[in-house]
Formats: structure tokens, C-alpha cells, sequence
């Protein structure tokens, strides 16, 4: 065992610059990775957002040439990617990084060392993705990024088509970031199997835990064949294999599979955080336990195992035979099940309660009424004669981003101002976090329900302009202005940290009331969580420890 | 309680893992191999080194024992304290503990009757209006039908005004599986509803029934938007709220089996059973 020299609270308040950097770079802790994690991906948010918003200045207006057609493929290319890969990815697992241990009573993750390892190769991709605007000509060259979309069709990605490295550097960052997020899954998982406090069984972690468990084994199953997809598109562009070059004898059709495989269990990734940040968040802010926790976790287990079987609904307009088609059709229409399932929990656990309607809470219910919307967008799609009218149309943007934007980011939103006190020690504004809610969700559906309009339109997806006559002039021009409110929102956010940062309210150990472990401890907890490691009766150890003559455990 | 393996003998302090910049290192080498594919095999080696370096440092962090730092004790010492005060709880006479609402429901019986009289009241009005605006009870019922008779799509009113038998059959079909579905939901969600009930079925639902229909309708049969009256529409949806909630408020309420037990439940009867709520 060594003792090293900077542990303890007075020494660090002295360190240099430098040696707080290194204290960073060195970290092996579960909280300072999560905090690193969340800041990156917020970073990566204000990039994505501001790719959006020159697609969306473009096309504010018909016949706009304010950028060329092949900037804005770049722009949707890297803002899709930037947005599912930097930003929901980061988010997800630092939050996990640092909320699961406490919850479970750990001290660190079950690898920390990997963890560190996880998040350093997911910064790394990210950044080489991004290098790929200097280098993607090769280090000589002008450089230009990916402009492939998202999903990076073949044969759009074969050598013919498209020159230089461009897409090798899409291929290459998102493989170095998907080792990170395979290997951190893989923590989770282990972490949460084996790392429980005493009393803890399965049926009392916080919902929270259960989801991330899911979503861990949802990542260790649906990241690999992506990664395998993307070595096999590096054969074919650099050692000349043809797996998806339909002229020498590949298949197209093989990469669609290939990547939706991933892709929709992906989306799913990306929206069980959301579940679990809501589950967390309701039932405190209605003071009351969450409705039908065993359903809760039954539901988020066969959401996990459903959405293996859907990837088929993205390939609805490929000319699949009926057969084929029927089938996901039935298979995407069950997973609205479960997640219906959830949405009553959410709204029974309201029902009746005492709610109180901080800025969590806000963004918690914002949630619930966008994520709805988003659902039902999706199982209208799931219709396949309805899908081949909007596919690849405005209706889908509009569909995503109900789920991805009002689920996920209203949702990460809400984890923000719930745990921000938690890992800083200050509370976050609420006036100014009000201000943000509002704008934001005005702004969000003036950009992104005009969409559905101009899909039904007829307008289809990443054009990159379009002309007059169309009838679709009202609705761009709405979206965008949505956009401007949406700034300004997010304005609000970033001043809200900063300020709350500086000056903001001290914020105690426990300022929600909470029933969960991390609230047990110090706000900022000290790197060793828990001085003893507590021992749980109940889903509410907190509540025990609060109402001795009305604890939980007697009637669980 | 019993000290964990991590805390040392001692106890002033926990330890946990070493800070290590090893695993920085590796992955830095690990992206610069991958970066050479694009840039110049020299990145890929100098990756390679790194990432060999950042291993083997790595290796030695965990081999042959754990590298580990010491964290002293913070001073401050949060506790949770008990709270002064009851807590209010929703209780039944049966209950022992927490109620979940809604405690009382209508069996889903009352909901399925419900809906069927509220049918009936709509086919009255609707009726009505055929008659008066169309001198035909049969053209509402044929407008229903023609949303899936593809035979009918382009019949104008005249046709719709004429008995269809096979338009009939189906119309009449769809409308009693909607109505009794309709009065299903009715009967689960009126419970759940903490006040208004009356104006939540007679206005509420009806108004936004015939918005989602209007609004879907173009997508679904744009024919049909020339044919309909969307004020009689209203007042059919109207009266079916009104009658549904009639129905289903005057049946009887019964206690849910929130606070049973599981032998309860499946009706096994032993003394062992302690009898809570299964006792009628
Ligand atoms: C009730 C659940 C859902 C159903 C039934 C559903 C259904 C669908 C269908 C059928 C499509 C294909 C549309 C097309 O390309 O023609 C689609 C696209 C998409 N969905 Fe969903 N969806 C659901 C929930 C979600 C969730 C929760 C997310 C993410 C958080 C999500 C994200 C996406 C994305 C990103 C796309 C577009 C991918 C692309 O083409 O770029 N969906 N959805
Ligand atoms: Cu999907």
C-alpha cells in the first residue's frame, strides 16, 4: 500500500494549476469521470446545437444558398453523430458514473481503472472525429468532415463514392469511442451484479440501478456489431474487400441490417437513461413511492429484449417482402406496450400526490407530455403503409426528435438540476432554471411540430434547400424561429452554472428530501462515498432512516 | 456495523485506488493507432509504443497488489436524522399501510354497458340527423361503413343516403366494438379522476375525440371530411359521454385488491389465511 502525498481536503485547496490538471488526468474516481463525462458531453451539446442552427438558418427560407450542398451534408452528418454519439452517450454513462455506485453504497465502480480507460477512449474519438475537419484529406490535404449522414448508407460510403478519408475518420472515432462505452458497460454491469451494500436485493435497488443494468447489457450487446460492421467498411475502403460494394458483388442491404442492428437498440440506450433519471425524479417531487415498481422493472426488461427485434422498421421502404415487413411491424407496434406501461407508472405515481414543481420536476414533466407525443409519432410509423408515405421525410425528423430532444435531453435536464447539488454542493437557480424550462419547451415544439406538417408535406429530409411553391415555406420558417427561443434557453442554462457555480445556494447533504442513498452523504461526497457502508432495508433507505415509526420495510 | 476490506486497520481514512495516469496513456495509444490508418503509419507505431507503455504501467498498478491511496476521514459527518411529525397517508379500513389510488373502481362490466348505451344514444342523434338533413336514417351508418368498404369510397350523398347491407353490417360492427372499447376506457379511467367527472366525459373527451378525428381524417379517408357535420359530430360524441358516465357512476363501486394477499387473490380459502379484504 502506498500512502501518496496529495490525499486529503487542505493539501488539494493548495495544488498548482498544473497538478489539478494532473489530479484530472490521473483520476481512477467514479465521481470526478462522471463529472468529466457530463461537462464533455454538454460541450459537444453547444457544438451539435450550433451545427443545427446553421442547418436551420439555411433553410429558414426557400432558395437559401448560405450554405453550400455539400457543407450541410457535413453539418446533419456530424450534428447527428455528434448528438447520439459526444453527447448522449457521455451523459448517460457519467451520470451512471457517478449516481449507481452511491446508490448501491459503493465506493467506485467495479474496474476504476477501466473506467478511466472507458472515458479517455470516448474523448479521444470524439476528438478524432472531429479532427477529421483538418485532417480528412490525409494530414496534407484540406480537410473536410464525414458527409455520409448518421447511418452511413453503403454504397455512399464505398471508395468510388466517396474520396480522401472523410468517412475513415467517421468509421475510426466512432470504433475508438465504442471500445470506451463497450468497456464501461461491462463496469456497470459487474458493478452492479457484485457491488450492492448489505440488504440490497435485487428487488430493492432503486429503479434507476435496474434500468442502467438493462441499458449496460443493451450496450455490451449492441455496440460489438457496430463495430464489426464499421471494420468491415475499412476492409472494403482500404484493403479493397467488397462486403457492401453492391458492384463487385457486396450488399447494401447487409449494411442496413448491419447498422440498425445497433441503431434502434441504440435509440433505446439512449432513452432508458431517461426512464431512470424520471423514475428517480417523480416520486420524490410527488412524495410518494413509485407506482408499481415490479412492473416498472418487468417493463424496462422487456423493452430492453424487444427492441433487439425491431431494427427492420428503418428498412420499411426497402422493398422487404410483406412477410418480413408484417412481422417488425407487429414487433415495433409491442414495444409501445411496456413503454405505455411505464407512462401510466409515471402519471399513477403523480396521481394523488403532493407534487411540488421544482425545475426537476419541471423538466421530469415536460418530459412525459413530449416523450408522449414522440411515442405515438413512432407507432404511427410503425404502420408500414403509413411509413412508406413519410419515410425519410420531415415526419421522421420530427418523430426523433420528439423522443431523443423532449425524452432525452428534457430528461438529462431534469437529472442536471436534481443532482447538480449532489455533485457540486450548490443548488442551481430556480428562477432562472424556470426561465430555461419555458423557453425551451416552447421553443422545442415551435422547431420540431411544424416538422411533422412539412413531412406529411412532403418535404423530404436533409435537403439542403428547397423551392418556393411547395407550401412549406410557413413551417421552415416556424422551426427555425423556434430555434432562436431554444437559444435562448439553453442560454439560461449555461448562465445558471456559471452563476450557481460562483455564488449559488448552499446546498446540504439532502436539500430534495430524498430516499435514495447518495443523498446520505456530504454534498460534495467525499471520495470515499460512504464512511461506513450503509445497509439497506428497503427501495427507500432514506425514508427508513427518516420515519423510524413508518418504515418501508415492514410492508415491502 | 462491520468495517469493510477497503478501510485499513486503523480507521482514520479509506483506502481506494491509486490515481494512475496509465489508463490516459493506453487509450491515447490506442486512438493514435487507429489514426495512423488516416494519417501516416509512423502514428500508428508511435501509438503503438504509447499504448505498450500505458499496459505495462497499468500492469503494474494492479500487479502484484492493488496500488492504493489512503483517504483521510473528511470532518463533516452527515447524518440522517429522524423527522419530527407524522406522516398523512391515504388509508382504507382495510389497509395497513400506504393505499393506492384509485381504492374503489367500477367493475369493467359497468364500463362495457356503459358504452353500449352510449352507442345507442349516438346512433339516435346521428340518426336523427341523417333523417333531417338527408331524409335517411342509413346515411350515417353508411358513412361509417364507407371507411372501409373500398367499393363505396367515391359514392356522394345520394348513394349514402340508399341501404348497403354489407355497409350496414360493418358500420354497425365498428360502431358497437368503438363503443363498447370507448366505454371500456371510460369505466377504468373515471375512477382515476379526481373531479369533474361529469365534464370530463361530456366535454373534455368529446372535444378532443373530434379533434384527433378531424385532424386524422384527411390522412385516413379524405372523402369522408365533405360528409360529416362536425357539429352533430360533437353532439353524438356529447351524448355518448353523458350516457356512458351515467351508466357507469350508478353501478356499484368495488374496492380494489390492493391489500390482499396473493392466496387471497386466486380465492384459495384456508384458516391460515388471515381474511383482510376477501371476507364480502
Ligand atoms: C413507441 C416507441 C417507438 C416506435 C414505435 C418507433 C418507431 C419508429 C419507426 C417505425 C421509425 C422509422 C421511420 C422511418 O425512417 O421511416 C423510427 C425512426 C427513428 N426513431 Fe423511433 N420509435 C419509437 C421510439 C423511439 C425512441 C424512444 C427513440 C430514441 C430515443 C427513437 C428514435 C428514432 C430515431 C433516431 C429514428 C430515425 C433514425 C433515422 O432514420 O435517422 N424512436 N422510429
Ligand atoms: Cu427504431
Amino acid at each position: 500500500m502506498t500512502a501518496l502525498d496529495h490525499s486529503g481536503n487542505p493539501l488539494r485547496a493548495k495544488a498548482t494549476f498544473l497538478g489539478r490538471m494532473h489530479e484530472w488526468v490521473s483520476t481512477a474516481d467514479h465521481k470526478k469521470l462522471g463529472v468529466m463525462y457530463v461537462t464533455t458531453g454538454l460541450l459537444f451539446f453547444l457544438i451539435g446545437g450550433l451545427e443545427a442552427t446553421m442547418m436551420r438558418w439555411q433553410l429558414a427560407v426557400p432558395d437559401s444558398s448560405l450554405l453550400s450542398p455539400s457543407d450541410f451534408n457535413r453539418l446533419f452528418t456530424m450534428h447527428g453523430t455528434t448528438m447520439v454519439f459526444l453527447v448522449g452517450m457521455p451523459i448517460l454513462l457519467g451520470v451512471a458514473n457517478y449516481i449507481i455506485p452511491m446508490q448501491i453504497g459503493a465506493r467506485d465502480l467495479a474496474f476504476p481503472r477501466l473506467n478511466a480507460f472507458g472515458f479517455w477512449l470516448f474523448l479521444f474519438g470524439g476528438l478524432l472525429l472531429y479532427f477529421s475537419y483538418f485532417g480528412a484529406q490525409g494530414l496534407y490535404g484540406m480537410g473536410s468532415s464525414p458527409d455520409v449522414g448518421w447511418f452511413a448508407y453503403a454504397p455512399l460510403t464505398e471508395r468510388t463514392y466517396s474520396r480522401g478519408h472523410s468517412t475513415d475518420y467517421w468509421i475510426l472515432g466512432l470504433l475508438v469511442s465504442s471500445f470506451g462505452s463497450i468497456a464501461t458497460g461491462i463496469n456497470l454491469i459487474t458493478t452492479i451484479l457484485t457491488m450492492r451494500c448489505p440488504g440490497m436485493t435485487l428487488m430493492k435497488m432503486p429503479v434507476m440501478v435496474w434500468v442502467m443494468l438493462i441499458d449496460a447489457i443493451l450496450i455490451m450487446i449492441a455496440m460489438p456489431p457496430l463495430a464489426a460492421a464499421q471494420v468491415m467498411l475499412l476492409f472494403d475502403r482500404l484493403m479493397g474487400a467488397h462486403f457492401f460494394d453492391v458492384q463487385g458483388g457486396g450488399s447494401a442491404i447487409l449494411w442496413q441490417n448491419l447498422f440498425w442492428f445497433f441503431g434502434h437498440p441504440e435509440v433505446y440506450i439512449l432513452i432508458l437513461p431517461a426512464f431512470a433519471y424520471v423514475s428517480e425524479i417523480i416520486p420524490v417531487f410527488c412524495r410518494k413511492v413509485i407506482f408499481g415498481y415490479p412492473l416498472m422493472v418487468a417493463a424496462t426488461v422487456s423493452i430492453g429484449f424487444i427492441s433487439l427485434g425491431v431494427w427492420v422498421h428503418h428498412l420499411f421502404a426497402l422493398g422487404l417482402s410483406p412477410m418480413v415487413n408484417t412481422i417488425f411491424m407487429g414487433s415495433t407496434m409491442l414495444i409501445a406496450i411496456p413503454t405505455g406501461l411505464k407512462m401510466f407508472n409515471w402519471v399513477g405515481t403523480m396521481i394523488g400526490g403532493k407534487i411540488r414543481f421544482d425545475t426537476p420536476m419541471l423538466f421530469s414533466t415536460g418530459f412525459l407530455a413530449l416523450f408522449l407525443i414522440g411515442g405515438l409519432t413512432g407507432v404511427m410509423l410503425s404502420v408500414v403503409p403509413f411509413d412508406w408515405q413519410v419515410s425519410d421525410s420531415y415526419f421522421v425528423v420530427g418523430h426523433f426528435h420528439y423522443v431523443l430532444f423532449g425524452g432525452l435531453v428534457f430528461a438529462i435536464f431534469a437529472a442536471i438540476y436534481y443532482w447538480f447539488p449532489k455533485v457540486t454542493g450548490k443548488m442551481l437557480s430556480e428562477t432562472l432554471g424556470k426561465w430555461q424550462f419555458w423557453l425551451l419547451f416552447i421553443g422545442f415544439n415551435l422547431t420540431f411540430g411544424p416538422m411533422h406538417v412539412s413531412g406529411m408535406l412532403g418535404m423530404p429530409r436533409r435537403i439542403y434547400t428547397y423551392h418556393a411553391d411547395r407550401g412549406w415555406e410557413l413551417w421552415n420558417m416556424l422551426s427555425s424561429i423556434g430555434v432562436l427561443v431554444q437559444i435562448a434557453g439553453v442560454t439560461f442554462f449555461v448562465w445558471n452554472v456559471i452563476q450557481s457555480l460562483r455564488k449559488g445556494k448552499d446546498a446540504g447533504a439532502d436539500p430534495w428530501d430524498g430516499w435514495t442513498l447518495e443523498w446520505a452523504t456530504t454534498s460534495p461526497p467525499p471520495e470515499y462515498n460512504f464512511e461506513e457502508i450503509p445497509k439497506v432495508y428497503s427501495c427507500r433507505p432514506l425514508w427508513d432512516l427518516k420515519h423510524p415509526e413508518d418504515p418501508d420495510w415492514k410492508y415491502e | 456495523m462491520a468495517p469493510d476490506d477497503h478501510s485499513n486497520s486503523k480507521q482514520q481514512g479509506i483506502d481506494l485506488p491509486a490515481p494512475t495516469s496509465a489508463p490516459f496513456v493506453c487509450a491515447f495509444g490506442v486512438t493514435l493507432i487507429f489514426s495512423g490508418i488516416v494519417t501516416n503509419w509512423a502514428v500508428s507505431i508511435l501509438g503503438f509504443v504509447l499504448a505498450l507503455v500505458g499496459a505495462i504501467r497499468w500492469w503494474h498498478e494492479v500487479l502484484p497488489d492493488n496500488q492504493k491511496e489512503c483517504i483521510p476521514f473528511q470532518s463533516e459527518r452527515p447524518i440522517v436524522k429522524p423527522k419530527v411529525g407524522g406522516v398523512a397517508h391515504l388509508m382504507t379500513a382495510d389497509s395497513p399501510h400506504r393505499a393506492r389510488l384509485p381504492m374503489e373502481i367500477h367493475p369493467y362490466g359497468a364500463g362495457i354497458k356503459g358504452g353500449i348505451a352510449g352507442g345507442i344514444v349516438m346512433a339516435i342523434i346521428a340518426g336523427t340527423w341523417g333523417v333531417v338533413s338527408h331524409g335517411s336514417v342509413w346515411y350515417p351508418v353508411n358513412i361509417l361503413g364507407s371507411t372501409i368498404l373500398p367499393t363505396m369510397q367515391g359514392d356522394d350523398a345520394a348513394q349514402l343516403a340508399q341501404w348497403h347491407t354489407a355497409s350496414f353490417v360493418f358500420g354497425i360492427l365498428i360502431h358497437a366494438i368503438m363503443s363498447s372499447l370507448v366505454g371500456l376506457l371510460y369505466g377504468i379511467i373515471l375512477p382515476m379522476v379526481p373531479h369533474f367527472r361529469l365534464a370530463f366525459s361530456a366535454i373534455a373527451i368529446p372535444l378532443m375525440w373530434t379533434g384527433l378525428t378531424w385532424a386524422s381524417l384527411e390522412v385516413i379517408n379524405p372523402l369522408l371530411q365533405n360528409e360529416i357535420n362536425w357539429l352533430v359530430f360533437i353532439g353524438s360524441q356529447v351524448g355518448f359521454g353523458i350516457t356512458c358516465w351515467f351508466v357507469v357512476s350508478r353501478s356499484e363501486r368495488i374496492g380494489t385488491m390492493q391489500n390482499w394477499s396473493m392466496l387471497e387473490r386466486i380465492g384459495v380459502e384456508s384458516p391460515n389465511v388471515p381474511p383482510i379484504g376477501g371476507d364480502e
